[in-house]
């Protein structure tokens, strides 16, 4: 009589199957615990404590504070702005570098990412030296006889905002173009031998398949833009205050660390609720494709 | 006649385009030259004294050192924890293969003022502010996704049949995997070490709050001058960032020329 016994290949074989991906993928998962997830919990948890107990009050005050309110207000108003004004200086970029002659392409992809890759400080800060009051513009200016005293060209919401378009376009053109490529041409040239213009065939084939990667890009410029440091300390006056630079002030300066926490919760929310919306309509991994340049 | 203005209206705004991306760029250039004690431009007469003056500076140079050493550091952990973790990703059937994923990029769309004011009350309490290992730990957070996408990327395009082949005679997996795999994806990895390292040296915020005290990495030290100070060694300290940047990402084009006669793609910040 023979007893069936198990073949212990297979339960070790499954056993390895589950271990060495634990194995793998376990180190980075606790990094991210602890150093990403852990701290942002203590961030919400802070924003929630007034005197040892539970209340709502800093959120309150963010609400009814005018220069809290009024800096989520600008925050959102400077972050649209500058989204569609990349997203409009960069779609014609992006479409040049699918339909383009193919030489120019290559030395334009390389013009729009080197400045991709330096620091938002250097970025920000030439605009300085350019628009300040014996800078080059208003030398310029008074040269041709336009205007005879300097005008006020920094520290207002258009030198932020030519600061921060100036930043955010490379990540446009890059996500707008990785999504283009994945465009089918031949329905372009399918409808002008049809008889389109190319400015008709343009506007009701390209265009349109081009909008998935549009949305993408301006969900993922909208989204860094509503973190924005830097540029609007640099380039803005008090009016174009940010929320980041709420947080550092209150944080650094008024030393009211719950308070700091809960403009932190409100942006964290805001950057997430944005994130789901796009997720319902679309799908998030068209976005980390889109990444790909 | 429409035809012909649409097709001279895209190169002509492509090319305005460019000269608005790069003029900030080789303005901040031109001036690190300048022979002149304030910011005009273009500058009167050039000269290396800006550059002179950094490098006999003890400040600015302990500042290098600091950047240097967060972003090694940054570099090593990025690595380490990334490319086994893309194995696991495009290996193996991972439970909430899409949710860890997610985990993984979260950071690269986080506010990073966010970042920096949660570490920094995680930090307070462990004596981890004002130290280069925590600045390092919470820029590998930032640097992983970079890694991981890149070695994803290398791992999908390439040929797995070799590995195969090494332990069908008689190599043991892991070994196939260090010997075979790993070399043949090492140009997508590195292309995401540099990623990874660029990232941590430009790192304002969470680096204001983690290691803003005595220590500054450059990039502290450099928003610190730019709201006071207002001569050409800002812009000469720019230009090094610039150089530097240049000098890492050619490292990575190289690298990834080489994975591009293999088909790889890469994906940067």
């Amino acid at each position: 009589m023979t007893v069936p016994v198990a073949d212990p290949a297979p339960a070790r074989m499954s056993l390895n199957r589950a271990l060495v991906p634990a194995l793998l993928l376990g180190p980075t998962l606790l990094w991210i615990f602890f150093f990403f997830l852990w701290p942002l919990g203590l961030m919400v948890w802070q924003s929630f404590i007034v005197k040892d107990a539970f209340s709502l009050d800093h959120y309150a005050s963010l609400f009814t504070t005018p220069i809290y309110a009024r800096a989520l207000w600008t925050t959102f108003e400077i972050s649209i702005i500058c989204t569609v004004g990349s997203l409009i200086l960069g779609y014609p970029v992006a479409y040049y570098l699918v339909v383009g002659d193919a030489r120019i392409r290559a030395v334009v992809m390389i013009l729009v990412i080197i400045p991709y890759w330096l620091d938002y400080i250097v970025r920000s800060f030439s605009w300085l030296i350019l628009f300040g009051r014996r800078g080059l513009v208003n030398r310029f200016l008074i040269d041709i006889g336009l205007i005879t005293e300097p005008l006020q060209l920094l520290y207002n919401l258009g030198s932020v905002l030519v600061g921060m378009i100036q930043i955010m376009l490379p990540l446009m053109i890059l996500t707008l173009f990785g999504a283009m490529l994945r465009i089918n041409r031949q329905l372009v040239a399918a409808a002008e031998i049809h008889g389109a213009s190319p400015w008709r065939a343009f506007w009701s084939v390209f265009f349109p398949l081009s909008l998935p990667g549009v949305y993408a890009a301006f969900l993922l410029v909208f989204i860094i833009s509503l973190g924005f440091y830097i540029t609007p300390a640099l380039l803005g006056s008090p009016k174009e205050t940010m929320i980041s630079q709420i947080i550092m002030l209150v944080a650094t300066e008024l030393f009211d660390w719950p308070l700091a926490s809960a403009a932190g919760v409100l942006l964290l929310a805001v950057t997430i609720a944005v994130v789901i919306a796009y997720n319902r309509a679309f799908s998030i991994e068209r976005l980390w494709g889109g990444k790909e340049a | 006649m429409s035809v012909r203005v649409g097709r001279l209206a895209i190169p002509t705004g492509t090319l305005l385009v460019l000269l608005y991306l790069l003029f900030p760029v080789v303005v901040v250039v031109l001036i690190s030259f300048s022979s002149a004690r304030f910011l005009s431009f273009p500058p009167p007469g050039y000269s290396i004294q800006w550059y002179a003056k950094l490098l006999s500076d003890p400040d600015w140079l302990n500042s290098l050192a600091i950047t240097l050493q967060v972003g090694a550091l940054t570099t090593v952990f990025s690595t380490l924890l990334g490319v086994p973790a893309a194995f696991a990703l495009s290996r193996y059937g991972i439970p909430g293969r899409s949710f860890v994923t997610a985990l993984i990029l979260a950071s690269l769309i986080t506010p990073t003022i966010i970042k920096g004011l949660s570490l920094y009350l995680f930090y307070v309490p462990l004596g981890l502010v004002n130290t280069i290992w925590g600045l390092a730990a919470a820029h590998t957070v930032s640097g992983l996704p970079y890694v991981v996408i890149n070695t994803i990327a290398s791992l999908r395009s390439a040929d797995r049949d070799l590995e195969r082949a090494a332990v069908i005679h008689g190599a043991s997996p892991l070994w196939a995997v260090v010997r075979i795999t790993l070399p043949i994806i090492a140009p997508g990895i590195m292309v995401g070490a540099v990623f990874a390292f660029i990232q941590s040296v430009h790192e304002l915020l969470v680096a204001l709050f983690v290691l803003g005290g005595v220590e500054k990495p450059l990039a502290v030290k450099l928003w610190a001058g730019v709201r006071s100070e207002v001569d050409p060694t800002i812009a000469a300290v720019s230009t090094g960032l610039i150089g530097m940047a240049v000098l890492a990402y050619a490292c990575a084009g190289v690298a990834q020329l080489l994975s591009k006669r293999r088909g790889l793609p890469a994906a940067g910040p």
